[in-house]
């Protein structure tokens, strides 16, 4: 079976502040380190790991992203992915769910899959747009929040798990080849090695412009993209948390009294 | 103005309330507002729906019984080309974000997902939505197009009380053919651990500030002194660290308690979404930007490592008193 | 997996043990886990063996101690063969997660614990202290080398804190490299991670070298003993801080006025002790607070017994239940009568103060860095 995963370079903000940049439009990402989005990594995972227990098969690793992105192609490679695209150009550019999809369903077009593996979403932009979108520019099937991946039949069926609301899960069965958008926690990501990514450096990784994938530069990117980010704005939080201030003792302590005084204690 | 469409979204014999906030928030932009309602037998959503819903399109077959994104997109693609709505909304949910991509790309619609705010401009629809784990507000505009999707967040209308009566309109279902490539097979609940924590007063909530499960201790005594249950996010049990049944949030449970005490949560809105309902919650955070603290009462910005212990020990000290 | 590349009977001079066993007889962990490293001298030399070998649980209980190395007569390195077949599992990507996390986190960051480097001067706040301009024309005296663990860990962050203290105390001469810094690497050799360390030699020599200073101190044990013995290429010398402190009290620099009657021991760490024959200095500096009563606990020196928090053993849990290192450590210090056991690394300081919760004895004994009595005797 012939799988492909698409990954995509986010920026880590977790645990950092992230700051608005003079356009409005951007943040400062100077001070931030990057890495493969979360539910990528287990997407990879997911692919190779059918790939494995198939014992035959490939896996094509395509980014939509700069230079830089070849950090988390390499380390997909290194997974064990076999080929790698990566789509830039100026043209796709500040694209929303949809334009991605499009420059996305295009390079994919082009090769033979079975099964086109993405995170379920980014975990910068959240839009949780492109594995249903890319199933309908595909013309194949579609399912997202996947949780559970089996094979039916190798190229014609799978069964898969989606995740609800509460925990729930649906199973369902689904016609190859599709696409399907992968949720954290499906598998354990394996270690890519230092020398593993050294190694992958040596794979070519393919690099598509818009024209090389037949696209129009009005079609994708900004351009191609139904919504226009007017502006970002630090969140409107309702009425902030009373913040208790002091020492760890003190802090405490002043909690403690509190949860007395509501009776929680 | 065109009419505006909200997909009525239930499941296993229950409306979601993402269904009805649409409809509220719907009914405060101008225009008609139809509620869209697929499924089998559930003429008692038609009526609910109908209480918020200037009309409700109620397609009654046993292709909807289940949610299956083929039998709905099929069906709702024929019922926009009919109707030809200029805003449909869709809840920003685990059938809608399957759902509406698919939808917008077949009808070449403008789509926006996981919306927190809405305002029009006329008939465009001006919507707001996060980024960075919510760390940051979006603020959009849509360029001209025949139709808008948007997929709308749990919470982002508030429901009200029933005003409308509604006319429901049953409708022959628009999907004849037969589905090919994807079938509904089971549900399958969520393993049932030892303490169901739906029905806890008391949690201690574990986020991924815990960073090891040799540090598990540190959080398991505080909710013992409290009288506690433990409950997780979904960073802790994909790490192992608490069996799922543990995990609040979106793919979790929806926990109620008296008291939720967050610690070392950074208050991503899947996870917020499971716990906001608590009456009080507590916040402990290194991070003064951590979006938990927009939804705690209190908050305790600080390291874990050095409160929680103390914190346990002066709860000690209340209850020994 | 190909044997010409691995070629383990070779870079560990196999054929040299004769199997006596003092490895193992002198190996702390075989204390409590079934790592019997003299085996494995024998084992590996069967190339066919290697992937069976390295998928056992117990080569990630060495601790990296060296104590087998130091007692082999025939001059082995028994440890290196535990790291060799960790090399393995590193290379088809089985780790546990959490030292995945870890390496991960080294190579995206510069650090192991998952912080953005943006944070990783926090521990500076309200100090004296400046980070270095490369190139300088001037020569500092000393650079500092922070360690990840005292840059990042809210517990030892006290510890570099108080190592800034002492040096404006005593008017040193000196700075830091800031947010720049990375990671020594010293753990990830030890869990096997070969490329990625050697990554870290080439950045840091790189990063060390720009700076126009007389010498590195590290605060860190581990560190020291990377920058020192396994870099390639630093210019400069490089000396734990037990070296320069001693270095000012002795020249007078620094002055101890307050008082501190306490019984105190003190724990060797592994990578200064036995790996670096750092022995007189931190004993020096302890006797020179004054009202210390000092006391050695009996294994002490080179025959320190091991925290068992180095070799990458802050990341992976061993599955043996028997009673912890650390945990004997601080019941030796208890029938010793010390009220503090001073160490003089992070690594024993997280280890031991942990095992005087798990034993419940936090209230009277107390474990600290040097550093930190240091600066309390100010
Ligand atoms: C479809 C979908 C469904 C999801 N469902 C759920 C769900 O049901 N439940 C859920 O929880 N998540 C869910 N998630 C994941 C969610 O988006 C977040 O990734 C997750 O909640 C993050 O967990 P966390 O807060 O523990 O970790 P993080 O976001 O990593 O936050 C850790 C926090 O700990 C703080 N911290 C670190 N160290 C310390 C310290 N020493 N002292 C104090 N504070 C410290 C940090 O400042 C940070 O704020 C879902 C995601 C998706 C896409
Ligand atoms: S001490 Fe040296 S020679 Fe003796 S068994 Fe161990 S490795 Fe072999
Ligand atoms: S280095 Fe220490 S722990 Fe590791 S095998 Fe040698 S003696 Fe044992």
């Amino acid at each position: 079976m012939n799988m492909v995963v698409c990954v995509k370079r986010v920026p880590d903000t977790a645990e950092s502040e992230v700051h608005i940049d003079a356009s409005g439009k951007d943040i400062d990402k100077s001070r931030l380190s990057f890495g493969i989005n979360e539910c990528d990594n287990y997407a990879v995972e997911e692919a190779i790991q059918i790939k494995e227990r198939l014992g035959e098969g490939t896996v094509t690793v395509v980014s939509l992203g700069d230079k830089d992105s070849d950090e988390v192609i390499r380390m997909a490679l290194a997974k064990g992915g076999d080929e790698a695209m990566r789509l830039e150009d100026d043209a796709f550019k500040g694209g929303d769910g949809l334009a991605t999809a499009k420059a996305l369903a295009a390079a994919i077009k082009g090769l033979e899959y079975d099964i086109v593996f993405t995170g379920a979403l980014a975990d910068d932009d959240g839009y949780a747009v492109v594995p249903a979108a890319l199933g309908e520019l595909l013309g194949v099937p579609h399912a997202t929040y996947v949780k559970k991946v089996e094979i039916l039949e190798p190229g014609k069926r799978a069964k898969v798990g989606r995740e609800l609301e509460g925990g729930l899960m649906e199973f369902l069965e689904i016609d190859l080849p599709c696409v399907l958008g992968i949720q954290t926690g499906i598998n354990e990501p394996r270690y890519a090695s230092f020398k593993g990514i050294k190694q992958a450096a040596k794979k070519e990784i393919a690099v598509k412009s818009a024209a090389d994938l037949g696209l129009n530069a009005s079609e994708v990117g900004e351009a191609g993209s139904w919504a226009v980010l007017e502006k970002f704005t630090p969140p409107v939080v309702g009425e902030m948390a009373e913040i208790l201030e002091g020492e760890p003792e003190e802090t405490a302590a002043k909690l403690a009294a509190i949860l007395k005084e509501k009776g929680l204690v | 103005m065109k009419d505006i469409f909200v997909l009525i979204e239930h499941r296993r014999g229950e409306m979601r309330d993402v269904s009805v906030e649409m409809l509220c928030g719907a009914a405060k932009l101008g225009g008609t507002v139809v509620a869209v309602l697929l499924g089998k037998d559930v003429d008692a959503f038609a009526e609910k729906a109908a209480g918020y819903a200037d009309k409700v399109l109620y397609v009654n077959d046993p292709l909807f019984e289940n949610y299956n994104s083929e039998a709905y997109q099929k069906a709702l693609s024929a019922l926009i080309k009919e109707h030809g709505p200029g805003l449909v909304l869709i809840g920003n949910t685990a059938q809608g974000v399957d759902l509406a991509p698919a939808l917008a790309v077949e009808l070449g619609a403008s789509l926006l997902t996981d919306i927190t705010a809405l305002e029009m401009d006329g008939d465009k629809p001006k919507p707001t939505r996060t980024f960075y784990g919510g760390k940051l507000d979006a603020h959009f505009t849509m360029k001209d197009a025949d139709l808008y999707i948007l997929t709308v967040r749990e919470a982002t209308f508030t429901a009200e009380d029933p005003s409308k009566t509604g006319e429901i309109v049953k409708v022959d279902n628009p999907v004849t053919e037969d589905l090919s490539y994807r079938k509904f097979v089971e549900y399958v609940e969520p393993e049932v651990g030892e303490v169901d924590i739906t029905q806890s007063t008391l949690l201690v909530g574990v986020g991924r500030g815990i960073r090891e499960d040799k540090n598990m201790p540190v959080v398991e005594e505080l909710a013992q002194a409290l009288g506690a249950d433990l409950a997780a996010s979904r960073a802790v049990v994909d790490a192992g660290w608490l069996p799922s049944d543990r995990q609040v949030g979106i793919s979790g449970k929806t926990v109620k308690p008296k008291l939720y005490l967050a610690v070392g949560i950074s208050g991503a809105f899947q996870h917020v979404t499971g716990m906001k309902g608590s009456e009080v919650i507590v916040a402990i955070n290194k991070d003064p930007d951590a979006p938990i603290f927009g939804i705690a009462d209190y908050g305790i910005v600080d390291d874990l490592f050095k409160v929680v212990p103390k914190l346990t020990e002066k709860i000690k000290e209340l209850k020994g008193a | 997996m190909c044997a010409e590349e691995i070629g383990f009977v070779e870079k560990y001079d196999l054929l040299g043990c004769i199997q006596c066993g003092r490895c193992t007889g002198g190996c702390p962990v075989a204390l409590r886990t079934d790592l019997r490293v003299r085996c494995f001298m024998y084992d590996t030399q069967n190339e066919e063996r290697l992937e069976e070998l390295s998928e056992r649980p117990e080569i990630w209980d060495c601790t990296t101690c060296y104590t087998c190395a130091a007692r082999c007569p025939k001059g082995l390195e028994p440890l290196e063969v535990l790291i060799g077949l960790r090399s393995l599992q590193i290379e088809e990507g089985r780790v546990q997660p959490t030292v995945r996390d870890a390496l991960e986190s080294i190579f995206k960051d510069g650090n192991p614990w998952g912080s953005p480097r943006a944070k990783r001067l926090d521990w500076t706040a309200g100090l004296e202290v400046e980070a270095l301009e490369p190139e300088a024309e001037e020569a500092t005296d000393v650079l500092l080398f922070v360690c990840c663990t005292d840059a990042y860990d809210p517990r030892v962050m006290k510890v570099a804190q108080a190592l800034v203290k002492v040096l404006n105390a005593a008017g040193v001469d000196f700075g830091i490299i800031g947010e720049e810094e990375s990671c020594c690497g010293s753990e990830v050799r030890r869990l096997g991670e070969e490329g990625l360390f050697e990554m870290c030699d080439e950045e840091n020599v790189e990063l060390l070298n720009s700076f126009n200073v007389n010498r590195i101190v590290t605060v860190s044990p581990h560190c020291y003993n990377t920058l020192k013995k396994e870099y390639h290429g630093l210019k400069h010398p490089v000396l734990h801080y037990t070296e320069l402190v001693a270095e000012l009290l002795e020249e007078g620099k620094l002055q101890l006025s307050k008082e501190m009657a306490k019984v105190i021991t003190y724990h060797d760490p592994c990578f200064l002790g036995k790996q670096n024959d750092i022995y007189d200095e931190p004993r020096y500096i302890i006797t020179r607070i004054p009202g210390v009563e000092f006391r050695e606990f009996d294994r002490c020196r080179e025959r320190s017994l091991c925290c068992e928090g180095g070799g990458g053993k802050m990341w992976v849990e061993s599955e043996s239940k028997a009673e912890r290192l650390a945990e004997i450590r601080v019941e030796d210090a208890k029938e010793l009568g010390a009220e503090i056991i001073a160490v003089a690394c992070p690594f024993c300081l997280l280890t031991l103060e942990d095992a005087t919760k798990v034993k419940g004895v936090e209230e009277e004994m107390r474990v600290a860095d040097i550093l930190e009595l240091l600066a309390e005797a100010l």
